[in-house]
């Protein structure tokens, strides 16, 4: 069964993810095809399934003691003015 | 001075005074600026590489304690942050970024004196199975340049099998070591999950990758699993591997062993018919070193690839979400740019591999599809472990090809999207799972390399190797044309 | 009927470190960007670190607030695109398989109503935005990230809250409840935070976001039901929306941008493996949880026979029903509860004066035991308390010093009462005539005496010595 995800949803999805989307039609083409392949997953019989995770106990948890990074990170980053990161300004 | 030596003779030779770590590495530098420039495996290579070689040999001079490596030369790919030096993960969006510490498995390589040599060429943020989707152009298989190498570790898997070093960290998805392993003719191991510390990968899938080695040997490999497994206190998903010696009897046999193959991953008809050819070849020499070999069905493998691709999209989506260029990234001015249209701007710098994950990663966990896309992926995953438990109850050891095709050459596959994901179609069980799975080099034909890929229970590396270690004896492969 | 539900965040500032990293908990003293590390500033390969005390604390706020509480926790990741986010997801809690957050369906008791806790997750606070001097021209945002990745604790209600009132009175109880659990100091700027939600009758739910206080709270919630029931006199239709809190105009003003269907992906954090809390560690923790409020309360007004209205004080404030606890001796239990609540609280009304004091218990019950024997009186017992918090010495060394002790021997008494009618002339005529002009001259009598004198002696012989 083809399920029908349309050009406008990926464009949508696209602008979530926060990604210009230049060569719109490749890439949502193969999206489309891509997503069409998953519609296996429709078969696998799997609805009674629970899921699976790693896990682990209360003692093996990092102590809540203060250790401070001993080096400064600031200038690491990419862009700051004064003590600041800079970012582009918010509507 | 034989620069295709393994880990183990190398240090050897070291101790033995054959020669000095600074000829060898010199040896090794000379060598990559012959050959890299035709295979590009390395994006770059350590500058300082003589220096700390010239330091390691003045501790062996002098005779004070020496790390286990004795200043061997190792790559390491380029997802995994050394302090003070680019990660870039073969993006341009992480063009300028230099990491403000080291990974855990690096720290420990270092301490035991190894030199890393440089970082090796990848995948676009590790996916892709070819090496093809590298920003910075695609890692050439040594074997065939015209073929490719494999990925997402296909410039570590060159670097080992050209001869260039003498083995590498690589980082494994849904095969992305075995897979270069299996294409370049090296052996490439892809550990329990948890075994190996993540600290300092950059993330792509964090429920199912692992770091792991790529080495000319199946001991080589158990040396330096050696060195780089156990519990991080920087990673809450390590687990505790009681330190265990994964070299101490390793050429104990396979005798007696039960071995199962897979049959959905050795179906005639997803294999090309040399990869089908080597892998009754393989069948037959396990059970020549006798070995109990009968297939065995996982019925939910044919699911493997659609569950892998969602739930590795959308953990991806949000690993790499941090990547908007505003605290590190590369070069490219904020001002004068609002907030969405600036980061939206300087993501569409992805390339369009990563760009399709992204968006798959939007989509499948979204409100109106996890539960047809995600939900179900997580519960595929879960009743394949299920499967695979039931297994291992009656089987020792699931072998079988480590893909299901020969190298194939640059723009083959990269058309269709759905031919490409099934590429995969045989190593992606052992990371949705998390038991442990190796790629054995078995045979080359018409000039191109074939692995066997050998899958144990979770935790049982130490076997696994020792199953490898048995089925490499029994080959002999002639010396990369390189 | 309207419906008032609330969505408070509370940061868990008694921690030593942040959720997820070693940097420090507490971020207000540090310069911008210097409490950061590359776990909190989700520097690639970084990998968060759950810390132990935080599921322990924030388990406590389930246990008071009599939720139950799961045998394994979980954590997710909330997706979206924030300059204040530096991995552009927040770690926080869901029950999206069973119910795996810290706390879920418990109930606290405000002017004898139920309140309903619908859920209490533990998750990370982002950085902060610099709005200062920001202005239409600025051309960016400054980023400050030393709060990335403080602890917090989400506590939902339902909307049981029918009046402001009670939502202010909510949020007093709840501020001292964790004040005494000794998990977060509410009155820290910042460290609790409260969204609202508002319906009235037959209207839709309407977010009531951005507020700054617990002050503003009450302010926008009787303002949005105002608006609403406007609405509906006129039959406009409530719209289901977020509304932001002007704090300049004093209303609440449709905020419909990103917030409306946001998309947040949710998915299990993965790095984080599902912790385990098993029911011996939840009977310990039950076990040292500190004495409640209420609790503390009964045990002043039944065992100690305080007024209790003075044991509602005293047992709401940790920091002095702590400081009467260690002062407490059996038999001046009253007095000193009193002389907690008139005296000391006035002197000590800032974190600042507390935090410098060198006051102990036993310079209290001391006090009270001086008072009572007569040995100093009520006025200079005042001075003395100044002084014990600035030095924390001894009582009788300080009675000593200030030449404090009582006098109340009638020959001192004698000559200084004559001296003060001498002095006080035409107070001593209008005295003959109005007797109430007695306490005036007790007055300067004990400003002569700098409060040490006996009032009682003092008011006794002036009498006398006016022939009243």
């Amino acid at each position: 069964m083809k399920s029908l995800v349309t050009e406008e949803e990926i464009s949508n999805v696209a602008k979530l993810m926060k990604i210009d989307l230049e060569d719109h039609t490749a890439h949502i083409k193969r999206v489309q095809k891509m997503l069409e392949y998953f519609d296996i997953l429709d078969n696998a019989n799997v609805e009674s399934e629970e899921i699976t995770v790693q896990e682990t106990d209360l003692d093996k948890l990092r102590d809540d003691k203060h250790n401070p990074y001993d080096k400064n990170l600031l200038k690491f980053l990419k862009s700051y003015q004064g003590k600041y990161v800079k970012a582009p300004k918010l509507n | 001075m034989d620069l295709g030596i393994s880990a183990l003779n190398y240090v050897s030779s070291i101790k033995n005074g054959e020669f000095t770590v600074e000829e060898f590495t010199s040896k090794s530098l000379e060598r990559i600026s012959q050959v890299d420039e035709k295979l590009h495996a390395f994006l770059r290579v350590n500058d300082l590489a003589i220096k700390n070689a010239r330091e390691i040999d003045t501790k062996i001079k002098s005779n004070q304690n020496v790390g286990k490596c004795y200043g061997m030369p190792i790559s390491v790919k380029d997802n995994m942050c050394i302090e003070g030096s680019k990660t870039t993960c073969a993006s341009k969006v992480l063009e300028n970024f230099i990491a403000p510490y080291t990974s855990t498995v690096i720290s420990k390589l270092n301490s035991e004196d190894a030199i890393i040599i440089g970082k090796t060429n990848m995948d676009e943020f590790a996916m892709g199975l070819s090496t093809e989707y590298s920003a910075y152009g695609p890692s050439r298989n040594p074997w065939n340049i015209d073929y490719v190498p494999g990925g997402s570790s296909g410039g570590s898997g060159v670097s080992v099998s050209a001869n260039e070093c003498i083995a590498s960290l690589g980082s494994d998805t849904g095969g992305s070591i075995r897979n270069p392993a299996s294409f370049c003719s090296v052996v490439g191991l892809k550990p329990t999950y948890g075994l190996v510390s993540r600290y300092g990968l950059v993330s792509y899938a964090n429920s199912i990758e692992q770091i792991g080695p790529m080495t000319k040997t199946v001991e080589d490999s158990a040396f330096l699993l050696n060195i780089i497994s156990g519990i991080d206190s920087n990673d809450n998903t390590t687990i505790d591997n009681k330190n265990q010696d994964y070299l101490r009897d390793i050429d104990i046999g396979v005798s007696g062993k039960k071995i199962g193959i897979v049959t959905e991953m050795t179906n005639s008809e997803g294999l090309s018919a040399e990869v089908a050819n080597a892998t009754n070849d393989a069948v037959k020499t396990f059970e020549k070193l006798g070995a109990n070999c009968e297939h065995v069905s996982l019925q939910m493998v044919p699911y493997t690839v659609a569950a892998y691709y969602t739930i590795t999209s959308t953990e991806a989506g949000s690993n790499l979400a941090r990547y908007d260029n505003i605290r590190y990234g590369y070069e490219f001015d904020s001002s004068g740019f609002e907030f969405n249209s600036y980061i939206s701007q300087a993501r569409s710098k992805f390339g369009p591999e990563v760009i399709r994950r992204m968006i798959l990663g939007g989509f499948v966990p979204s409100a109106g599809h996890a539960g047809k896309y995600f939900l179900k992926a997580l519960k595929v995953k879960s009743k394949l472990i299920a499967e695979i438990n039931h297994v291992f109850e009656k089987f020792d050891f699931l072998i079988s090809p480590t893909v299901p095709i020969q190298p194939f050459k640059f723009g083959e596959k990269i058309q269709d999207p759905v031919s490409f994901m099934m590429i995969d179609f045989n190593t992606v069980t052992a990371n949705l799972t998390g038991i442990p799975a190796i790629s054995v080099p078995y045979k080359i034909t018409n000039g191109l390399p074939i692995g066997i890929q050998i899958m144990a229970n979770h935790l049982e590396e130490h076997s696994l190797l020792q199953t490898a270690y048995a089925l490499e004896k029994t080959v002999d492969l002639p010396e990369v044309p390189v | 009927m309207t419906k008032i539900g609330l969505e408070i965040h509370c940061q868990l500032t008694k921690l030593e470190s942040k959720l997820f990293c070693p940097c420090k908990a507490d971020y207000r003293e540090f310069e911008p960007n210097t409490n950061i590390c590359p776990v909190c500033m989700g520097i690639p390969g970084s990998l968060p670190l759950l810390n132990k005390n935080a599921v322990e604390k924030a388990t406590l706020i389930a246990m008071a607030l009599d939720c139950k509480t799961p045998n394994k926790i979980a954590f997710f990741r909330k997706n979206y695109f924030y300059p204040d986010l530096p991995k552009n997801f927040q770690i926080t809690q869901l029950n999206a398989y069973g119910n795996t957050s810290i706390g879920w369906e418990g109930k606290i008791s405000v002017e004898n109503k139920e309140i309903k806790i619908r859920r209490i997750q533990l998750e990370e606070d982002p950085g902060r935005l610099i709005y200062e001097g920001v202005t239409e021209k600025t051309k960016l945002t400054l980023v400050d990230y030393n709060r990335a990745g403080t602890p917090l604790v989400e506590i939902v209600t339902e909307p049981d809250f029918e009046t402001p009132h009670q939502v202010r009175e909510f949020l007093n109880i709840l501020s001292d409840l964790l004040e005494n659990l000794n998990v977060s100091d509410p009155g820290l700027e910042g460290a609790m935070r409260a969204d609202a939600n508002v319906s009235i009758e037959g209207g839709s739910k309407v977010e009531i976001k951005n507020i700054g206080s617990f002050h503003d709270l009450e302010k926008a919630v009787h303002f949005e039901i105002t608006r609403q029931q406007s609405l509906a006199e006129r039959k406009i239709e409530i719209i289901q929306e977020t509304r932001h809190w002007d704090d300049g105009r004093k209303i609440t003003v449709s905020a419909r941008t990103k917030e409306e269907e946001a998309e947040y992906r949710y998915h299990l954090e993965a790095d984080i493996p599902w912790v385990r809390i098993d029911d011996n560690t939840k009977n310990q923790l039950q076990l040292h949880m500190p004495e409640s409020i209420s609790s503390k309360k009964e045990r002043y007004v039944s065992k100690y026979g305080i007024t209790s209205q003075v044991a509602d004080i005293l047992s709401s404030d940790r920091y002095f029903s702590e400081l009467f606890e260690k002062a407490n001796n059996e038999t001046n239990a009253k007095d000193i509860a009193n002389m907690i609540t008139t005296d000391i609280m006035g002197l000590l009304d800032t974190r600042e004066k507390r935090e410098m004091s060198k006051l102990e218990g036993d310079h209290i019950s001391d006090l009270v035991e001086y008072i009572k024997s007569n040995k100093i009186t009520r006025a200079s017992a005042k001075l003395a308390l100044d002084e014990v918090i600035k030095n924390g010495k001894q009582l009788s060394e300080i009675i000593e010093d200030l030449d404090l002790g009582h006098v109340s021997d009638e020959a001192t008494l004698s000559d200084i009462i004559t001296e003060v009618l001498d002095e006080e002339v035409k107070a001593v005529e209008d005295a003959k005539q109005n007797p109430d002009i007695v306490n005036f001259l007790v007055g300067k009598v004990m400003q002569k005496t700098h409060g040490k004198a006996d009032p009682e002696l003092t008011l006794t012989l002036l009498k006398k010595n006016l022939g009243l």
